[in-house]
């Protein structure tokens, strides 16, 4: 394992990828797009494609429940992570509609579910939890060497979850969750007196980070959030604290890198029982969708005005990803697949499959 | 901080839209009034079982610490049965998985279970060899696994433990003593909050469908994990350690308290919603049926067959009497599948377990 000073030599020493262009973003891909998700059903644990042009699918069988994936620029890759305590990460070929390659954690890691490729799709970065001291980490792998480690960065924290690049192509926005947890007691969270959340920016290549923003509450799990073209990041939470009391569910960082917290109406904050999932940040329009199981609700919101546009009653609704159009592609636990507009009317289901969707779609 | 201000936020219409899937059929303002008399007669019931944990385990901690000052086989003998009741009064209410049980991971200190790799064993062991007896902060500063029913059961029941002055020793009975009092202040606070957080429980629509959720989450675990997994009816072998209470054999006693508690917690707040719902008939077959395999494990026990499932796995008669409870518990699950129906509910997915 490499330490961060080693690991930094090594990306001065031409691992970076320093003046590639920005992120491409996958899903602003014209139709015959794919939408990749992890799914269970009567077969157990699976991996879906699926088109929602044509409403053709394809699904991989895999030993664990998975979480998130992330799409290889350049490539016809996507991986997908097992959720936590997992110790997988699943590569798949979209082309070949196959598992062609498989990425395990690592002694004394595992993995929390989410991740994010390098914009040349040389390096893959999944967030982790160095087991024997609960200290969370980013394990960076060498894509085009066979997913070989190349090394650690310590985040300073515990419990990082999902992980999305910048714009910048340099840097990563991490939720860090706080929450330790140990895969000798399943998914059992092992330290709600004492969290300390933080959603960061973090250099990808030194490992230095740059921006720590705490949410306003040592229990509001910073979990989930989406990056704009722009650099406006915006993260969903998961409070852990008494489920009587209200807090923010919802956080900003504007591209200048101030940190504000969003307020919902008090009757719908209640509803959303303390838990966004997916967060998803439109690269065509100024709007982001949120999706929020608990309440069985997507809410819209225009960033630019951080203003609620609507919420929309949608039953365990789970992952969202952009259609390019301005609008979104919403999954729920329940087997449909919805198309909601970035203009505030209703959700229309497109699809149901015998399945359930997990709470992210890539 | 900045306020989000909605525009067409849609309010009371959007939580009533909820209750129309939940409620398929009828008026919205009678949905309505169903789905916050079941939350009232549910906040009630679900803190009646949670006082009787809290007064129970207290009584368990009095005892411990009186067996503890002067051990004697009696005060041994009521001991178990002390640890038994609370344990059974933990059972009646475990099926609610939301609300203050989720705070400080409450659920999982009053039980660890599963335990796949025995730390509940190996926390116990640790605690035994050490030079002096934790007091109640060490047990709430140590994992869950040494927290719970499941560490005092070892100490009560396991083969290491079997020498009649075992427990008697000032390691093994500080040890089983601090617990009890830890779960003591666990399961106060577990009342306490539950009262703190009426108003809310009450006033929030959406726990109406988390509650119907959990009692049927509660079925399927039942079916699945607590029966099928340990008596082999689930594709893979019998093992008798996958059951809960192993150690004491009172894994049937214990499912017999759960379906108690859903009886008493569970189905006064099912009753206006499927009234509602023109599903009478289908409450009353809920209802009978929930008796009827309460019945059946009160003769189990009755019988002295043992609650064990180890012992079950060796003796065909009693296999087929477990058999028999697997039966029952897999209609009543059946049955829950048939309420989300007739509610138009699904159970949540990620609602539920996301991440």
């Amino acid at each position: 394992m490499w330490h961060r000073r080693e690991f930094l030599k090594a990306a001065l020493a031409g691992l970076g990828s320093l003046g590639l262009p920005p992120l491409g973003w996958a899903q602003s891909e014209p139709r015959g797009a794919w939408l990749w998700s992890a799914v269970d059903d009567a077969q157990g644990h699976q991996l879906i494609g699926y088109q929602p042009a044509t409403g053709s699918h394809f699904r991989v069988s895999v030993p664990e429940r998975c979480h998130s994936g992330c799409r290889r620029p350049g490539h016809s890759q996507i991986a997908l992570f097992a959720r936590r305590p997992g110790r997988s990460i699943h590569v798949l070929d979209g082309i070949e509609q196959r598992e062609t390659a498989r990425i395990e954690a690592g002694p004394d890691h595992h993995f929390y579910g989410h991740g994010a490729y390098s914009p040349d799709g040389r390096h893959l970065y999944a967030t982790a939890n160095r087991i024997e001291d609960g200290a969370g980490v980013i394990r960076v792998f060498a894509a085009d060497d066979g997913y070989t480690l190349e090394g650690d960065i310590d985040l300073a924290g515990t419990g990082p979850h999902e992980l999305r690049l910048m714009p910048d192509g340099q840097t990563l926005m991490v939720g860090l969750g706080g929450i330790r947890t140990h895969p000798d007691y399943g998914r059992v969270k092992l330290n709600l007196d004492d969290m300390a959340p933080a959603l960061l920016r973090v250099d990808r290549t030194s490992g230095e980070i740059l921006e720590r923003h705490a949410p306003s509450h040592h229990q509001l799990s910073c979990r989930h959030l989406d990056v704009a073209p722009d650099g406006g990041v915006l993260a969903g939470y998961q409070f852990q604290g008494p489920a009587w009391e209200r807090h923010p569910l919802l956080a900003y960082r504007d591209p200048r890198g101030e940190f504000t917290e969003l307020v919902l109406p008090d009757d719908l904050t209640d509803e959303l029982r303390h838990y966004i999932a997916s967060v998803a940040m439109a690269p065509d329009a100024a709007r982001a969708l949120i999706t929020a199981p608990r309440g069985h609700r997507v809410l819209l919101v225009d960033r630019d005005e951080k203003r609620l546009i609507t919420s929309h009653h949608l039953p365990d609704a789970a992952g969202a990803l952009p259609d390019g159009r301005g609008g979104f592609w919403v999954s729920s636990g329940h087997g449909a697949l919805y198309s909601v507009p970035g203009d505030g009317s209703p959700p229309r289901r497109i699809d149901r499959l015998d399945l359930s969707w997990d709470n992210h779609l890539s | 901080m900045h306020q989000l201000t909605p525009i067409a936020f849609p309010g009371r219409r959007g939580r009533a839209g909820l209750l129309a899937l939940m409620m398929a059929g009828g008026a919205p303002a009678a949905m309505a009034d169903a789905s916050s008399t079941a939350r009232g007669l549910w906040h009630e019931a679900i803190g009646e079982g949670y006082a009787e944990l809290e007064r129970d385990t207290r009584r368990l901690a009095e005892q411990a610490a009186d067996y503890c000052h002067a051990p004697s086989p009696e005060g041994r003998a009521s001991l178990e049965s002390l640890w038994r009741d609370a344990y059974q009064a933990w059972q009646a209410v475990r099926f609610v998985n939301f609300g203050p049980i989720e705070q400080q991971s409450r659920g999982w200190q009053l039980q660890f279970w599963p335990d796949r790799k025995n730390l509940v064993g190996q926390k116990a062991s640790i605690w035994l060899k050490a030079d002096t007896p934790p007091n109640r902060q060490s047990i709430a500063d140590d994992s869950v696994a040494i927290q719970g029913f499941p560490a005092l059961e070892y100490l009560l029941f396991d083969d290491r433990m079997n020498s009649p002055d075992a427990l008697a020793a000032p390691q093994a009975c500080g040890l089983f003593s601090a617990i009890t009092r830890h779960l003591e202040t666990t399961t106060h606070q577990l009342h306490d909050d539950w009262q703190a957080f009426g108003d809310h429980y009450r006033e929030t629509d959406t726990y109406t469908q988390a509650t119907l959720e959990a009692g049927l989450q509660a079925l399927e675990t039942m079916e699945t994990k607590r029966l099928a997994a340990p008596l082999g009816l689930s594709g893979k072998p019998a093992n008798a350690y996958l059951a809960e209470a192993w150690r004491s054999r009172q894994s049937v006693l214990l499912i017999g308290a759960s379906l108690a508690g859903l009886e008493q917690a569970y189905l006064p707040g099912l009753r206006p919603l499927l009234h509602q719902a023109d599903q009478e008939g289908l409450y009353d077959d809920v209802a009978a049926r929930l008796h009827q395999a309460q019945a059946g494990i009160n003769e189990i026990v009755g019988d002295d067959i043992e609650g064990g499932i180890a012992h079950a796995l060796e003796d065909p008669a009693a296999f087929s009497t477990l058999q028999g409870l697997y039966i029952d518990v897999s209609q009543l699950n059946w049955m829950g599948r048939e309420i989300a129906s007739a509610l138009g509910i699904a159970r949540g997915f990620n609602a539920t377990d996301g991440d």
